[in-house]
């Protein structure tokens, strides 16, 4: 509403915060119109911290305490309809109880971020961190982004609003930060003036296609489909606008992380990142916050005159798959280190689409599966270190092993 | 001036031929005792008791006949109106009538005919056995007759299906600044959302999930609040999704006090889809899913009473409805509407359903006015300041196996599961006037003292 925040007299210019408030303190600096929460570990204390910027004036936001992550969503699609910005978070669980909704979001064209603080999924009964969860809905329609520190977590939120709300694009965003690495890891995070982000973000129009609103009556998706009268193309139509959006999102994520450097001047890369790749006869691609400690192991590796690079996955829906062939053109091996579970092809899904893209490409590369961090287990540059070696193993001979389940003897 | 006015039926088959109505109508407009002094005349007829009393024509023959004037008909009461200070006793106006209803009255010297005793007639008090009742629906018609209807022609429910005079109905009287959920089954799919394109309703409206209509549009109430603007947020949902798999987002959006309008047209079942048992089937129905064989006898449970757990949420307003009782329906359903803007409104529609409760498309008033006459369905309202009430209390209800033999999917019943039906009757009728009798709204918390 109206209420006019003098942030920077207000908000401290940095704080020192774990990823869940970096991320709470994002939506308030997102102008979001109506939040919607329910508490699931590890999220909880993200929610708890809306709660407080709302009761404080520092998030002047409609906030509904729902009955359960079904009924979030929903109240926010509704919110959305009529014409709301709009935010939750939920991971887990929570997620899988959010599926029904979650899965129309995109399909309505709604934009809205939403935070997947990552988490195992049930069962064995788990509470940790690990990215089953998110990994378990990417091909569902939403951008998923995922974060490797508490400060990107906080800029991706605010960027996931211009990507959501870009009108090639209109759709939901996913930013995940990983359950209990990011969510309650502290470190510095610098906030942006409000004024930066209002100029970044501008004036939101979320339901300029789609609304339920008196003003301008229209019947919000009616039956469409079936075997007759305009059904087929009708529906055939809807289904190629999400695939183009999601396709187009690759360069609007791209321009909108470049601007953002220019007004913030942070940079965090878009797609994939590139780390030490100049020269790499090997190469590790890595997603969220394992990536520092594997980046370690890439320096301590160089430092032995190992020729390793890595690539992070920032942003895996739409797969970038561009990006990555390219990343990976002139290496001689690739290990992919995932922290969940393709239980269809005995891998990790981010191997999945690391060797579907290069053989899309026409570039067989010797590859393998390293699966890690389940249900919070530790990735060290220790693991790093012995994926290393085993990728340049690979390089040498050329002989794929099947998946190495990383913590299974931690 | 009003298009329909208020008047007195008359049903002979309840008629006793006990002369209280004629005897109160001479003690009122004449002081006297004598039935030839009353403005109603009973008469015997062949083989029923037939009325002679003023209808108070639209075209009255008798005011057309009167050379004097004296003869009007009132357009804001409906009432022909007899001067005295023009008649010239000609009486030609008893002439013109068909019906007996203006006569020649000795005692009075002039000729005489009903008045409607301005709008509480004497005759309907004295009938004890109901077979006279003052009709009063015509305000309904008054009210929103003018008002657009908000949904297109040509819907296509089944034959005889009620749930389109629902909607239609309460839509109108809801208005055009409405978004309408209309969450999967027998209302969207007769194209109130519309199919490929095209829509059926004039006002923004939506399928919700079966589970989620609640809290859709308390995302929408909330923003048009935060907005500033009023915008009536409105559900017509089935039972099936209220009751069952959308319990959870109602029983939210209830406790939360979502200002929404809930109306749950209650056709007992998943009639849409294929007439599948919901929690809302009565015990011993016959559905798709509650088959009738060998080991099968119909539904083995009772049915969820679904208004008295949202009263148990202490709405801003519960109440049960019936399509058979159309004054009725109209009053709560103003009273939900209204209560809407404060809280959460909740309103339980009994709707039959010609296709699935196997009965002729015709019956379709009939069934519904029995399940009500029969105490199978209990008219009552709700608000915190006063509790519960009947609306429409029915003290000496008739046999439930009227209502259980109009309908084919009771047709399997065994004795022992009548009586289970006719025990579940009496002790629901029990439980709701006890609701009744302790007044206000129910506790907050359990009292553990």
């Amino acid at each position: 509403m109206a209420t006019v925040l003098e942030p920077d007299r207000t908000r401290p210019a940095f704080l020192v915060c774990d990823g869940n408030e970096a991320a709470a303190w994002a939506v308030a600096l997102s102008r979001v119109d109506m939040v919607a929460v329910y508490p699931i570990t590890p999220q909880s204390s993200l929610v708890e911290y809306l709660a407080k910027l709302v009761a404080d004036g520092d998030l002047p936001a409609e906030i509904v305490d729902a009955e359960g992550e079904h009924s979030v969503l929903s109240v926010l699609q509704g919110a959305a309809l009529a014409g709301a910005r709009t935010y939750t978070a939920t991971c887990g669980p929570g997620l899988a109880f959010m599926f029904e909704p979650y899965m129309r979001q995109p399909g309505l064209r709604l934009p809205m971020v939403m935070s997947i603080v990552t988490r195992d999924t049930l069962t064995p009964q788990s509470v940790w961190g690990g990215h089953q969860d998110a990994m378990s809905v990417r091909e569902v329609g939403w951008i998923q982004m995922y974060c490797e520190t508490v400060q990107e977590v906080m800029d991706t939120i605010i960027m996931g609003y211009r990507i959501a709300e870009h009108r090639d694009v209109m759709l939901p965003v996913n930013v995940c930060h990983d359950g209990n690495y990011l969510s309650f890891g502290a470190t510095r995070v610098d906030l942006p003036a409000q004024a930066e982000v209002d100029a970044f973000l501008g004036v939101p129009n979320i339901n300029w296609h789609a609304a339920l609103d008196p003003s301008r009556p229209m019947a919000v998706d009616p039956l469409t489909g079936g075997a007759g009268g305009p059904g087929p193309r009708t529906f055939v139509k809807y289904r190629k606008g999400h695939c183009a959006g999601m396709q187009k999102a690759l360069s609007v994520i791209t321009d909108v992380h470049a601007e953002w450097a220019r007004r913030i001047g942070r940079v965090h890369a878009p797609l994939v990142e590139c780390y030490r790749m100049d020269g790499a006869e090997v190469a590790l691609v890595t997603i969220g916050s394992m990536t520092g400690a594997a980046k370690d192991a890439v320096d301590e590796a160089r430092d032995r005159g190992v020729r390793v690079g890595l690539v992070k996955v920032k942003t895996y829906r739409p797969f970038p798959v561009r990006a990555v062939v390219d990343a990976l053109t002139g290496v001689r091996a690739v290990g992919v280190v995932d922290r969940s579970v393709s239980f269809g092809w005995d891998c990790g899904p981010l191997y999945q689409d690391v060797a579907g893209a290069l053989g899309h490409a026409g570039l067989p590369l010797p590859s393998m599966s390293f699966i890690g961090g389940l249900a919070g287990a530790d990735l060290t540059p220790g693991h790093f270190g012995g994926v290393i070696e085993r990728v340049a193993q690979l390089a040498r001979d050329g002989q794929q092993g099947s998946t190495v389940w990383l913590n299974e003897k931690d | 001036m009003t298009g329909a006015y208020s008047t007195i039926a008359f049903d002979a088959a309840r008629c006793d031929g006990c002369n209280a109505c004629m005897v109160s109508c001479a003690q009122a407009k004449a002081g006297s005792d004598e039935v030839a002094d009353s403005r109603i005349q009973i008469v015997a007829g062949d083989g029923a008791f037939e009325l002679a009393m003023c209808r108070q024509c639209g075209d009255p023959r008798c005011e057309a006949n009167c050379p004097a004037a004296a003869l009007v008909k009132n357009e804001d009461s409906g009432v022909v109106d007899w001067d005295g200070s023009k008649c010239v006793d000609c009486l030609l106006c008893t002439v013109g009538c068909a019906y007996g209803g203006i006569v020649r009255n000795a005692r009075a010297g002039h000729v005489v005919k009903c008045d409607l005793c301005d709008g509480d007639p004497a005759c309907v008090k004295a009938c004890a056995p109901g077979a006279l009742r003052y009709v009063t629906t015509a305000r309904i018609y008054n009210e929103v007759g003018q008002l657009e209807d908000l949904f297109v022609p040509g819907l296509s429910g089944c034959q005889g299906c009620n749930t389109e005079l629902i909607m239609r109905h309460a839509l109108r009287r809801i208005g055009p600044d409405t978004v309408l959920a209309t969450p999967p089954g027998c209302i969207p799919g007769m194209g109130s959302v519309g199919y490929n394109g095209l829509t059926g309703t004039k006002v923004p409206v939506f399928h919700p999930l079966l589970t989620n209509t609640a809290s859709m549009l308390a995302g929408i109430k909330r923003r048009y609040n935060r907005l500033g603007r009023e915008v009536n947020a409105v559900a017509l949902a089935g039972d099936g999704g209220a009751s069952d798999v959308g319990f959870q987002s109602l029983s939210g959006a209830a406790e939360r006090g979502e200002q929404i309008l809930f109306i749950c047209v209650d056709n007992e079942g998943y009639m849409n889809t294929g007439m599948q048992r919901s929690s809302c089937t009565p015990y011993g129905a016959w559905t798709s899913t509650t088959p009738v064989g060998e080991h099968g006898r119909g539904k083995t449970q009772d049915a969820k009473n679904l208004p008295v757990l949202m009263m148990m949420h202490n709405c801003a307003y519960v109440a049960t409805a019936s399509t058979a009782f159309m004054e009725d329906l109209y009053a709560k359903l103003d009273r939900a509407i209204a209560a809407s803007k404060r809280g959460f409104a909740y309103l339980h529609i009994y709707s039959p359903c010609t296709t699935g409760w196997r009965f002729p498309s015709q019956d379709n008033i009939t069934v519904a006015r029995m399940a009500v006459e029969t105490n199978f369905v209990l008219l009552w309202e709700f608000d915190p300041e006063a509790g519960l009430q009947l609306t429409h209390p029915v003290d000496a209800p008739r046999p439930v196996r009227d209502y259980l033999e109009a309908q084919g999917k009771y047709r399997h019943l065994s004795p022992e599961q009548v009586a289970h039906i006719e025990a579940g009757i009496d002790r629901q009728a029990a439980f709701i006037a006890r609701l009744a009798q302790a007044g206000g709204a129910p506790p907050a918390r359990p009292s553990f003292a």
